[in-house]
């Protein structure tokens, strides 16, 4: 029912957003209602372990779903002054928990006070990669998805805080600055059920630089994880708390390993877009380096387009991989109570370590100015004890290979 | 050899065909705006988001063709060298990272001279047959400017 909502939501809104459009001209200038979308079905997954290109949805199982790459959103700017705006943008997608915090993406006021620079306050988009703030609005970028080994290890969409942002044309190019500071969230889930993780404060800085065909940002992001909350990783961790040094040594050490909380994480990454004529390549590369071995990892694509009239055909390389290698509890306690709580652990800690790797051929045909067709297929290879991506049914000890077929319509207006 | 012959004819008019046969294209302000002249960088700026402001500091009001024309995919080639599917992908991206707002569009070259000649700040851009003198012509594309 939850499913249907939001595309009852997602039609409302586009339909609102043309009425009030068309209402009046004047109003048109001070306020403006847009809408974005993408409507698509995929088949992905299999029986035990489920594939999600977003850690904030469900996983999916060896079946075809409307509802992974579906999203509608809503997106209002009012000039309340002349240098002053406020903006709200709302998402209608099939989250793993629905209510009004995660439907509200982005709500902020922004202030210009001159042509070069910009001041926002409030919740806003949190500028990491390319398409940190169009993550969501599939008609922005070429793919069917965000590139699922790059994109979706990071399921922060937005921060409450304020950012500084200066312009400035060069001979070099436009370049751009900003700095950012607040904190962020997200609630997720993982193969040991639902997930909330807090991070606060997070800081970051970024600088790019735009010519006519070539496009180039370095961004860097730190923060410090607050808080973590999941039933069975909090069960886990009071078991090993509790577990004597004499009966197993190792077992405080993997608690802290396990534990997110109190650690920092670092994100650095770079990116490069070139665009002219015909031909379309993209590329990032990450690393995150934390002593949290759930997000220490390292990652990138390589993406190359030709368009032939309206249709581009493409081809994405990417590879995600945990920085921290997968453990083996030796040895065995012969405590029954206790070889049950080692294999837990190992489990519980190898599961969320990532090791995989995508090859993507798709199209898209911009068959409308303001809606694209997109046709995609992925080959994914997953090592064993490398699908922190996916949602386990049991242990990943072996390698697998998943293909993700997926046929999208995406739109703007 | 005959065949061989009617394929090298039929590749050299292929070879001497121009680029593109689009007709010139020019960026117009109203009669009474002061800016006299703006170079490419400073269009391409005003219409690919990166400025708003006329070279004397006056923020503009920026006009487009119809999303779907001809001329208006000339005129961004021209300009960038970028092809409409990615011109329009770009512009999504600016408007929904409210880095821009995007040109209004119009309807044609007939409601973009109305608009420029009762706008002292607009700018826009029209096929170069149909300028008149209520409007001032500030940039020039010809069609062999083509890459």
């Amino acid at each position: 029912m939850r499913q249907y909502a939001f595309l009852f939501f997602a039609g409302l809104a586009v339909t609102l957003s043309t009425q009030i459009i068309n209402a009046s001209e004047t109003v048109r200038d001070r306020f403006q209602v847009s809408s974005f979308g993408t409507l698509g079905i995929s088949h992905a997954g299999k029986d035990q372990f489920g594939y999600r290109n977003e850690l904030t949805h469900k996983g999916q199982f060896d079946k075809f779903s409307i509802f992974p790459d579906s999203v509608f959103g809503l997106q209002a700017n009012a000039q309340l002054l002349p240098s002053l705006n406020a903006t709200v943008q709302v998402l209608a997608e099939d989250q793993v928990r629905q209510n009004f915090n995660n439907i509200v993406d982005w709500a902020y006021l922004s202030y210009q006070p001159t042509p070069n620079t910009m001041i926002r306050g409030g919740r806003m988009g949190i500028d990491l990669f390319m398409l940190s703030e169009i993550r969501n609005i599939g008609f922005a970028y070429l793919w069917a998805r965000p590139i699922t080994e790059f994109y979706t290890p990071v399921s922060l969409s937005h921060f409450e805080g304020i950012d500084l942002k200066y312009t400035k044309n060069s001979e070099l190019g436009y370049l751009e600055f900003k700095i950012y500071g607040g904190q962020t969230g997200s609630d997720i889930r993982v193969s040991r059920g639902d997930f909330s993780v807090r991070m606060r404060p997070i800081f970051g800085a970024i600088a790019s630089m735009e010519t006519n065909h070539w496009k180039t940002r370095a961004t860097f992001a730190a923060t410090h994880i607050d808080e973590t909350r999941n039933t069975n990783l909090t069960r886990l961790l009071n078991a090993l708390d509790q577990t004597p040094a004499t009966i197993w040594p190792q077992a405080g050490a993997f608690s802290k390993l396990i534990n997110g909380e109190g650690n920092q994480a670092y994100y650095y990454s770079i990116g490069l877009t070139y665009d002219k004529h015909d031909w379309l390549i993209q590329s990032e590369i990450a690393i995150t380096d934390s002593a949290w071995p759930s997000v220490a990892l390292t990652n990138g694509y390589l993406s190359l387009g030709r368009r032939v009239g309206p249709v581009t055909l493409y081809t994405v390389g990417s590879y995600a991989k945990s920085l921290r290698d997968s453990k083996t509890v030796s040895p065995r306690s012969s405590q029954s109570d206790i070889n049950a709580l080692q294999t837990i652990t190992e489990n519980a800690f190898n599961a969320v370590l990532i090791n995989q790797n995508t090859i993507s051929l798709g199209m898209r045909w911009d068959f409308h100015t303001k809606m694209a067709l997109k046709a995609q297929w992925d080959h994914t290879w997953v090592r064993k004890n490398g699908g922190g991506l996916l949602i386990l049914k049991e242990p990943l000890d072996h390698d697998i290979t998943l293909n993700i077929f997926s046929l999208n319509l995406s739109f703007v207006y | 050899m005959l065949a061989a012959r009617y394929l090298f004819i039929v590749f050299f008019i292929l070879a001497m065909l121009p680029a593109n046969v689009a007709a010139d294209i020019v960026v117009v302000v109203n009669a009474e705006n002061e800016i006299d002249t703006l170079t490419k960088r400073q269009v391409i700026d005003l219409y690919m988001g990166r400025n708003a402001y006329f070279p004397d500091g006056t923020r503009t009001l920026r006009f487009d063709q119809p999303s779907d024309s001809t001329v208006r995919a000339d005129f961004y080639h021209h300009l960038t060298q970028m092809k409409l599917p990615s011109i329009n992908a770009y512009w999504a991206r600016l408007i929904f990272t409210g880095r821009s707002s995007a040109p209004v569009p119009l309807s044609g070259d007939q409601e973009m001279l109305e608009v420029i000649e009762n706008n002292k700040y607009a700018i826009g851009y029209l096929n170069k047959g149909s300028v008149n003198n209520r409007v001032k012509v500030v940039f020039e594309l010809n069609s062999n400017e083509i890459e």
